[in-house]
């Protein structure tokens, strides 16, 4: 199993599905609510280079932003 | 060939589906997703029939009641790249090389945010400017920001901002906000928001991040410079329509024009509503009612019924 970290907002619609995602097919996954963990908030924008949230990490793999069919690829679900 | 090809998912789209379904018409829909730009949304307060939601269960609940439907197709995830006029009604082309065919169409493609067309604004995009508050409102924590749009999006961007940001700068080109008095009463109470009226923001500056904004200030025609880490740009959104400006008459905003009474576009066989269309309010309960009228129109265009 991959080691997945994602970077969340509470309100955030993509970062919902992503976690939806992540259920549905039974991947585990880390989750940083950067909205209270500064410290998370700072790797998130140093590990992407951006500012917008969600930010996954998946083995070292940074992917920025929710697209069902790029995360399938990567985690080789259907 | 299809009875009816819908174009779009958000609720000019679903309501099209839902009553296609109804008139049993061989329905197909395309879009790029459920909910359109809805999707994004905090909360939705004016839905009718429901109290508050987030952007995320409408766009659920929109997809469970077109699923429920027996007589609808529904492709997901996949785009119209061009439509074609052929001779018994018309031909489309998504992105995924597919090709449908349909006696008659509805396009409720909505539409997308406009982007600041500034020096820096496509520069810094995810590096400082942002397009979604309710995304990206935690990550400017103690952080200036300014929020570029006095519209309804505008205010409710700056609200979003509130419990985070520590300085937010309400950036509007008119001297006045077009938005709801309930929400410019709400932003008048907070000290942390200043307006900034009758500003033409001119360029986005930084190196790796935003550091600034540039604007013309219309009082003194000064350029002036703020010093801020985050821009939140919510100035309107811009038609899907690209894939059938060829087809049916636009007006400069590239909006479809339509025959508000039918939902009816300049070709024969195109109805369109939300968005989309020349619609002057663009409110979901809105579209979703365009699209009804569209539907129905279309329904009595396949019989040959003249209304």
């Amino acid at each position: 199993m991959p080691k997945i970290r994602i970077y969340t907002t509470p309100e955030c619609v993509y970062c919902r599905m992503a976690k939806e995602f992540f259920e549905k097919n039974n991947i585990s996954y880390e989750e940083k609510d950067v909205s209270v963990d500064d410290e998370a908030r700072e790797e998130m924008i140093e590990k992407s280079g951006q500012m917008g949230a969600p930010v996954m990490d998946i083995d070292g793999k940074i992917i920025i932003g929710f697209d069902e069919e790029e995360l399938s690829k990567i985690l080789a679900v259907k | 060939m299809y009875d009816l090809i819908i174009i779009g998912g958000g609720p000019a789209g679903a309501a099209a589906g839902i009553y296609a379904a109804r008139k049993k018409l061989k329905t197909l829909m395309i879009a790029a997703d459920f909910g359109g730009q809805a999707l994004a949304s905090g909360n939705i307060e004016n839905w009718i029939g429901v109290e508050k939601m987030t952007g995320l269960e409408f766009a659920k609940m929109l997809e469970k009641h077109v699923r429920a439907q027996e007589s609808i197709e529904i492709k997901i995830s996949e785009k119209v790249v061009t439509v074609e006029k052929i001779s018994d009604g018309f031909d489309i082309v998504t992105d995924k090389n597919n090709n449908y065919q349909a006696k008659v169409l509805i396009i409720a493609s909505g539409g997308h945010r406009r982007r600041l067309d500034v020096p820096g604004g496509a520069q810094f995009e995810g590096k400082g400017v942002s397009y979604c508050a309710t995304c990206d409102a935690p990550v400017f924590k103690n952080k200036r920001v300014a929020v570029i749009g006095g519209g309804n999006a505008g205010l409710e961007t700056a609200i979003d901002l509130m419990p985070y940001a520590e300085k937010i700068y309400l950036i509007n080109r008119k001297n006045f906000f077009t938005g709801d008095d309930a929400l410019r009463e709400k932003i008048k109470r907070f000290s942390k928001i200043s307006a900034i009226m009758n500003a033409d923001v001119q360029k986005i500056s930084g190196e790796k991040f935003v550091s600034g904004i540039e604007y013309l200030d219309g009082g003194d025609n000064l350029v002036k410079k703020l010093e801020v880490e985050g821009v939140f740009v919510e100035i309107g959104s811009v038609p899907n329509s690209e894939f059938v400006k060829h087809l049916v008459e636009t007006n400069p905003k590239g909006e479809v024009i339509v025959n508000h009474k039918t939902g009816a576009a300049s070709c024969p066989g195109v109805f369109a509503a939300g968005d989309v269309t020349d619609a002057i309010y663009k409110q979901n309960n809105v579209s979703a009612g365009d699209a009804i009228k569209a539907v129905l129109s279309a329904h009595n265009y396949l019989l040959n019924i003249k209304i």
